[in-house]
């Protein structure tokens, strides 16, 4: 698998190439925000972002899906969505998320929906230049990313690298007019901004290990960090809509006026939201706040580790949450420190 | 299966959410196949006493607006409340703020005192009686309006958000306005309208009224920390707030 070294100028005229052949999808300015939007030019492209509104994840869970068209008496058929796209700019720490879901939606059920918009998908990840203000991605060993990608970029000034990480990465890179392999020189240059990104990707620092969370988690259970924090808890849902990890999802049926026919579709759901744990009867599982409080953070360092044997948490350190939660609670690193506090390192 | 019969009567209101039902084009014929509309004043002449559903448009404000919606309840066996005036009293709720001898002095004059300009402070139809569905918004989303009376007519209880707009307008990936200024409700508002203002940049009015459980302490937290009063708070949902128990906490 190639390195190619790819001037600036080369680089967008390679873009808008790219936006003539399919539909590519890449960080935006929106207002004084960023996120990822459909590319009309190479000019909108902003790969200096510091962290997008929304992560990528909604380009493979979107908030709302059909799932399928059924019909009484003629059975189900599946919607798929089936457009190939490159998704262009995905930080590193997006991309361990995405990598994380891959496993997810195809360790017990494999999920066709998701399964097929990911391998229509060519994405092309990049090294972070302009650092949010809530990144903690250096705490939770995310800051850079080794695979799962099809393509990486490094800026390193007048110039793109590109590691091709897939064939579908190779193909990529072949078609890139003016991209010359590597000089050493480009390379060290990339291994510098990377050395440097694992660093300084830290506004909030964690107190312990990444790895080692889980096991604080173990004792933590009846903490009253849970409580003292859920206090003013709006129960909106803010910190898993926005989480790239976070994938619960809520199924419901629309019937049309024939009522014979209809449509599943499938919505993005957040275990933070009152009536999240509610079953058949109105029984609810995790009424209080607190419960639901505390149940997102052990998700994020305990139960999803864990079910995927993973040594990297499902809190990527993003920080969007943070930016997200009106009364500022929902900050992971300031909990998990508190409890490394309380509870010591064992 | 037997048609119900349908009959939507109004109250204190703009009748504005009815016209979203007259409005429905492509689902009204639709609509009418599927029951059968005994009682409509905006759309018809006729007029019945024998009804399965109601549905009740507008506020509640005169004494005889309570015997009426009474009786109305007493004949039906499902009830609907349509839209904001009826969900939560909506802007009729304004008037809750005043003496009544005021109010009526303001928008009658002379008359005020004619007997037949009674008033009361304004009720949401569930403040007189039982109500079985909620049809939220300032209008109520055409949509929503149809889907829940499919789920009737299948005997199936309809699922209306009782998560708060943030959840829609996160989906949408709508940066929060309380970022740029705005003291938007949201956090304390009941989805449903697909965060329709903050999504034009104009913070949520409450018009689909408070979710099951809002957070008081968070709101009252969240004041402190952006500088505001309760009372600006309290200003900001006057418009469709007004009387809704949480914010007398």
């Amino acid at each position: 698998m190639r390195t190619v070294t790819i001037d600036k100028n080369a680089f967008r005229r390679f873009v808008d190439e790219i936006i003539k052949r399919q539909r590519v999808i890449g960080v935006c300015a929106k207002g004084d925000r960023f996120d990822f939007e459909q590319l009309e030019s190479a000019d909108q492209l902003r790969l200096d972002y510091d962290v997008t509104l929304q992560p990528p994840k909604k380009y493979f869970l979107p908030p709302v899906e059909t799932l399928l068209t059924f019909e009484v008496g003629d059975g189900y058929k599946s919607v798929y969505d089936d457009t190939p796209f490159v998704l262009l700019g995905v930080h590193p720490y997006d991309m361990v998320a995405l990598n994380q879901l891959d496993t997810l939606f195809t360790q017990d059920n494999y999920d066709t929906h998701y399964m097929k918009r990911r391998h229509n998908a060519t994405i092309v990840a990049c090294d972070v230049v302009s650092p949010s203000k809530n990144v903690f991605a250096s705490s939770m060993g995310t800051a850079t990313v080794k695979d799962g990608f099809d393509v990486l970029l490094t800026d390193i000034g007048n110039a793109f690298v590109m590691e091709s990480g897939s064939k579908k990465g190779d193909r990529f890179i072949a078609k890139a007019q003016g991209a010359v392999d590597s000089s050493e020189k480009d390379l060290q240059a990339r291994q510098k901004i990377q050395a440097e990104n694992e660093k300084r990707l830290n506004n909030h620092k964690l107190k312990c290990e990444a790895s080692y969370l889980p096991k604080l988690l173990e004792r933590a259970y009846d903490h009253p960090v849970w409580e003292e924090k859920a206090k003013t808890c709006f129960s909106c849902g803010s910190c898993n809509l926005v989480c790239p990890t976070c994938y619960c999802f809520n199924v419901q049926d629309d019937v049309n006026w024939d009522f014979i026919s209809g449509k599943r579709q499938r919505a993005w759901d957040g275990c933070l939201l009152d009536g999240f744990t509610k079953v058949a009867g109105e029984h609810e599982f995790r009424k209080k706040r607190a419960d639901r409080f505390r149940h997102r953070l052990y998700r994020k360092c305990k139960y999803v580790p864990e079910k995927i044997s993973s040594q990297i948490m499902s809190c990527v350190g993003c920080g969007r949450c943070v930016g997200a939660c009106l009364p500022d609670i929902a900050n992971p690193v300031k909990v998990y420190n508190r409890l490394v506090d309380d509870l010591g390192i064992k | 299966m037997d048609r119900p019969r349908v009959a939507i009567f109004d109250f204190a209101c703009c009748e504005g959410c009815q016209l979203q039902i007259v409005n429905l084009e492509e689902e009204l014929l639709d609509l009418i196949d599927n029951v059968e509309v005994v009682e409509w004043r905006e759309a018809m002449s006729e007029q019945s006493r024998e009804y399965d559903i109601a549905i009740i448009e507008g506020s509640i404000t005169r004494p005889e607006d309570e015997k009426r919606l009474e009786i109305i309840r007493t004949r039906a066996k499902t009830l609907i409340a349509l839209g904001a005036c009826a969900t939560i009293g909506g802007i009729n709720k304004l008037k809750n703020n005043f003496e009544m001898s005021d109010v009526k002095k303001c928008v009658y004059g002379k008359s005020a005192d004619m007997p037949h300009l009674e008033t009361m402070p304004t009720k949401a139809v569930d403040e007189v009686v039982k109500v079985d569905y909620k049809i939220h918004g300032c209008p109520i989303d055409r949509k929503e309006f149809t889907y829940v009376i499919r789920c009737l007519l299948m005997g199936k209880k309809p699922e209306i958000p009782e998560w708060p707009v943030c959840v829609e307008c996160k989906s949408k990936g709508n940066p929060c306005l309380w970022d740029y200024g705005q003291v938007c409700l949201g956090p304390i508002i009941r989805a449903g309208c697909g965060a329709r203002c903050p999504s034009s940049g104009f913070r949520c009015f409450g018009c689909r009224g408070y979710i099951d459980d809002p957070n008081v302490n968070g709101a009252k937290d969240v004041i402190e920390r952006y500088g505001l009063s309760v009372d600006a708070l309290k200003a900001k949902m006057v418009l469709f707030g007004i009387g809704q128990g949480p914010t007398n906490a």
